[in-house]
């Protein structure tokens, strides 16, 4: 039935931003109050009707008439909006995504009153004449992936409540969530014994080496190389980046955890210590291996590699 | 629960149902008015102060203390009144839990039944003010309680304005349907259930009894009875007998119908050569009779005739209705008295009005025909100290003897009755019959208005070879009466505000609702289908009208969908601007469109450029208006506009 219900939609017109909502998008149906007002319209008619009391048919017609309006308001509140683009920033699994949805006005006209549904979540706002908007909708998330948000339903049940204008429309792509790090992972892999590609010895932690470069303001007093500097003539200090820092192998074959998923949220945790020690790494998942690189580009493919494992 | 709906919200929802409520609260005892009063006002500082809503246990036992309060106010008499009453004291009580928005939706939706249940009792003219300010107040609160819900609305005098401003104009976008539906919805001919008898609660009017008061009680009442226009011109005023209830018992103070007074008449009534034809417009009653003159030859289809001549309706008339009746006022009712009718017609309560017993055997003594004897009587009211006086001496037991030998001074049902007794006292069959008299002619709107304070009552005596015949006892006493209307009678104003000036205004305010009357109040089956015969659709069925009425509908609504779907364009805001467009259009004309990007200058040039004939004037027209616009020379304005008008491009 809802599969049957999404196809029937799809063939109305366009269900991912961006879009232009059109009447062939736009449903329109009265809500419960709009019923209560039609059951007490009735009544009116009827007594009225049977007394033959033509002021009272009037006020039965002006409430016609003040219904018949709002449907058309409540049509024409979204009419011509714009969904420009849906997208929301990756999560790990467990967080609420924040799915930003890009609307805009393009008319002259105000439109207040709109709503964006999603599941549970609703979302109440205006647009000005010819304004944009982009309007954050919460997403809960369980599981790394890809996730599928279902339809996100823009509705309107303005001027007064009678009727409610809605369309749907689906996210653009579905939201990246990461998997869930692990929370007390096991010390990262430094020692690599069988690794083949290993060119060369790891220090020892309490090695530091560093580099000398020309002073920058902001560098704290403590790094300034006083002796460097009096043979230089300039302010030197030392660099603490480590061009050469010792690459780490990071492998699903060799990490360990009972299982898949525990081994991936392992993974997980020892790439954002790798990220946030700046130290190299490489990934390697089996049929994919990502490196040896770091930084945040190689942090987030290496994220993704293992949220879609 | 989240949160309590904000001020305005409820301020208008109360204010709307304060409206809706105000004919009705007028109309019930002053303490239950009260009492509904003072729950708005609770809830109005509920608001103010963001109290909560009382406990449930309160609100229920103070639901029932409404409850009990109604049955105290109606004594348990089920009428519309009390249905009324009850709806308003059922949303007051509904007003003590109105604190979500369902709540508020549903308080200000039923104001709009409240509103309707109200033109039961009235639909004057006075009360379209009422539909249309309590329909605005009603759709004003619920466009609030909507924004409260999209909270939306930013709480400033400004935000408050704009919501009446669009509520008005959405209750304006709502006529063209109401009227449509109002003119082509197809009326009943006939009602879908009768009216129970026990709905009508009786109001002001001509009652089907008459004691001493009851006619006087309605002196003071200038409403309008009913209007009544004539084919042709309208008879002199002592021929304007309005004949309603006949009435033939009597039981010393009260005059009442006869049993047979609803049974149809077997005489044929015809046509004759004074025969009148007249429409009249009858203000509702709640009673089933008709004013015709004397006597109908014809009536509405729904309508009989009875034995006393009198029309009466299927239906209690309870909302405004017109008809058109003949009468011949040459008809000879009844050549022939039975004599169980005669008996009836002659009988008198035992041992009442000693001295009129008395007089009656005396003047029969001296005149042996009954008409020598009923021009006496006349006679002796005329040239004696008879007076016509508003206020009355109660009566008691010999009521009529008092009347008649001291009192000497009454109102017009205190002559009839007086009249009465003392002709059935001499042998001659007499009855009552009430109704109005007279009326005031309005020369301009072409009618004739009959007030309730033109309320009268007379007699008929029977005459051998005359049949039934009207004799109008206070007529003897007061002439002016009769010629000039009921008010003439009193010297002097009969209340505080009865002065001339302001009774002209109320004639002049009659007229307009006569016309209120005619087309809105009266459009029923008969009107709707003259309306339709005179666009070429005659003979309509009510599926057709439907039909018809569908047709309509949608052209309107088609017509209205495009009104406001259409985008907004945004208005030129100088004449120099729109002359500039003005100018654009006619370029666009040869097939030369401004591009956005462009200025007025460069298109200008490319026009120059594509050697159009014009172009040099074009660009002078357009270098002005850049001067005009953006530059310090405003004065070319009205150069610049003349200069487009003139130009046209080859």
């Amino acid at each position: 039935m809802r599969r049957w219900l999404d196809r029937w939609i799809a063939r109305r017109g366009p269900t991912r931003p961006p879009m232009t909502l059109r009447y062939r998008q736009i449903f329109i149906l009265p809500t419960r109050f709009g019923w209560l007002l039609g059951l007490l319209m009735f009544a009116m008619l009827m007594g009225s009707l049977n007394f033959n009391n033509n002021l009272g048919l009037l006020t039965t017609f002006i409430v016609a008439g003040l219904a018949s309006n709002s449907m058309l308001l409540a049509f024409r509140n979204l009419q011509q909006l714009k969904i420009l683009r849906t997208g929301a920033a990756p999560v790990f699994a467990g967080q609420t995504a924040q799915l930003m949805i890009s609307l805009d006005n393009p008319a002259l006209r105000e439109r207040p009153g709109l709503e964006l549904k999603l599941d549970d979540s609703l979302r109440i706002f205006s647009l000005g004449p010819q304004e944009r908007a982009e309007i954050a909708i919460p997403v809960a998330t369980h599981h790394r992936g890809w996730l599928q948000p279902g339809r996100i339903r823009v509705q309107t049940s303005q001027p007064i409540g009678l009727f409610e204008a809605w369309s749907w429309f689906w996210t653009e792509r579905p939201i990246l969530v990461w998997p869930r790090p692990a929370e007390r992972p096991p010390p990262l892999p430094d020692q690599a014994s069988d690794q083949t590609g290993e060119h060369h010895r790891q220090r020892s932690d309490g090695d530091e080496f560093f580099s000398l470069r020309g002073w920058r303001e902001g560098d704290p007093l403590h790094r300034v190389a006083w002796k460097a500097s009096q043979r230089h003539d300039s302010l030197l200090v030392r660099d603490l980046r480590q061009p050469q820092a010792r690459e780490l192998h990071l492998d699903l074959a060799r990490t360990p955890g009972r299982d898949l998923e525990t081994r991936i949220a392992v993974l997980t945790a020892w790439v954002l210590q790798a990220h946030r020690l700046e130290r190299p790494w490489t990934l390697n998942l089996g049929g994919v291996k990502i490196g040896p690189d770091r930084g945040e580009p190689h942090l987030h493919a290496c994220l993704r590699a293992l949220a879609e494992l | 629960m989240k949160g309590l709906p904000p001020f305005n919200a409820v301020a208008w929802t109360v204010a709307a149902f304060v409206i809706a409520a105000a004919p009705h609260l007028l109309a019930m005892p002053v303490w239950l008015a009260g009492a509904i009063l003072a729950v708005c006002g609770w809830r109005l500082l509920a608001a103010h102060r963001g109290w909560r809503p009382p406990p449930a246990l309160l609100r229920l036992s103070l639901t029932g203390v409404g409850l009990l309060l109604i049955i105290v106010a109606f004594g348990g008499f089920w009428g519309r009144r009390t249905a009324t009453a009850l709806l308003c004291v059922m949303l007051a009580a509904k007003m003590m839990e109105m604190f979500t928005m369902r709540d508020l939706r549903l308080v200000a939706s039923v104001c709009f039944f409240l509103i309707a249940t109200q033109f039961l009792f009235n639909e004057r003219l006075i009360y379209l003010v009422y539909l249309v300010i309590g329909s605005l107040v009603a759709t004003i609160a619920l466009t609030r309680i909507q924004d409260m819900h999209a909270r939306t609305g930013q709480r400033t005098r400004k935000a408050e304005w704009d919501g009446v401003r669009s509520a008005a104009i959405l209750l304006l976008m709502a006529a063209p349907v109401a009227l449509t539906l109002f003119a082509l919805f197809p009326r009943l001919a006939q009602p879908l259930w009768g009216l129970p008898d026990q709905i009508m609660d009786g109001r002001t009017g001509l009652s089907d009894e008459m004691s001493p008061g009851s006619i006087s009680n309605l002196f003071l009442d200038d409403s309008p009875a009913f209007r009544v226009e004539f084919d042709g011109p309208p008879p002199p005023p002592d021929q304007r007998y309005w004949r309603g209830p006949v009435l033939w018992n009597f039981d010393g103070t009260t005059w009442s119908r006869p049993f047979f007074s609803d049974m149809p008449s077997r005489q044929f009534v015809p046509e004759g050569l004074h025969s009148l034809v007249y429409r009249v417009q009858l203000e509702p009653h709640e009673r089933r009779w008709l004013f015709v003159l004397d006597f109908p030859v014809r009536g509405p289809e729904q309508a009989l005739i009875s034995v006393d001549h009198q029309m009466l309706n299927r239906q209690p008339v309870t909302t405004l209705m017109q008809y058109e009746a003949v009468s011949n006022p040459d008809f000879v009712d009844m050549p022939e008295l039975s004599s169980n009718l005669r008996a009836l017609a002659t009988r008198l309560p035992d041992n009442r009005n000693p001295r009129t017993t008395a007089l009656a055997a005396e003047l029969r003594e001296r005149h042996a025909d009954d008409r020598e004897l009923i021009q006496a009587v006349l006679r002796w009211f005329r040239e004696e100290a008879f007076y016509y006086s508003l206020r009355p001496s109660p009566l008691g037991r010999h009521g009529v003897d008092e009347f008649l030998f001291d009192l000497r001074s009454g109102f017009c049902e205190h002559y009839a009755s007086a009249f009465a007794v003392l002709m059935r006292a001499a042998g001659i069959p007499t009855r009552v019959v009430t109704g109005y008299q007279g009326g005031f002619w309005q020369a301009n709107g072409n009618y004739l208005l009959v007030r309730q304070s033109d309320a009268h009552a007379w007699n008929e005596v029977w005459l051998e070879g005359s049949g039934w015949t009207r004799v109008d006892p206070t007529a003897a006493v007061s002439p002016a009466r009769i010629e000039q209307g009921a008010r003439s009678v009193i010297d002097g104003p009969r209340h505080l505000l009865d002065l001339d000036w302001i009774q002209n205004l109320r004639n002049r305010y009659d007229r307009i609702q006569h016309l209120w009357n005619r087309w809105v109040l009266g459009f029923d089956h008969a009107r709707q289908q003259r309306m339709l015969e005179r666009l070429g659709l005659s003979g309509m069925s009510t599926e057709r009208v439907a039909v018809l009425m569908m047709l309509v509908l949608l052209l309107v609504s088609g017509v209205l969908s495009w009104f406001l779907l259409r985008p907004k364009r945004a208005r030129p805001r100088s004449e120099a601007e729109r002359a500039w467009l003005a100018l654009l259009k006619k370029m666009r004309r040869h097939g030369l469109v401004k591009q956005p990007q462009e200025t007025p200058l460069e298109f200008a040039e490319r026009v120059a450029g594509r050697g159009v004939e014009g172009a040099e004037e074009f660009a002078e027209l357009a270098r002005m208006y850049c001067r005009i616009h953006y530059g310090d020379r405003p004065d070319e304005t009205s150069r610049f506009s003349a200069g487009v008008r003139q130009f046209s491009p080859a």
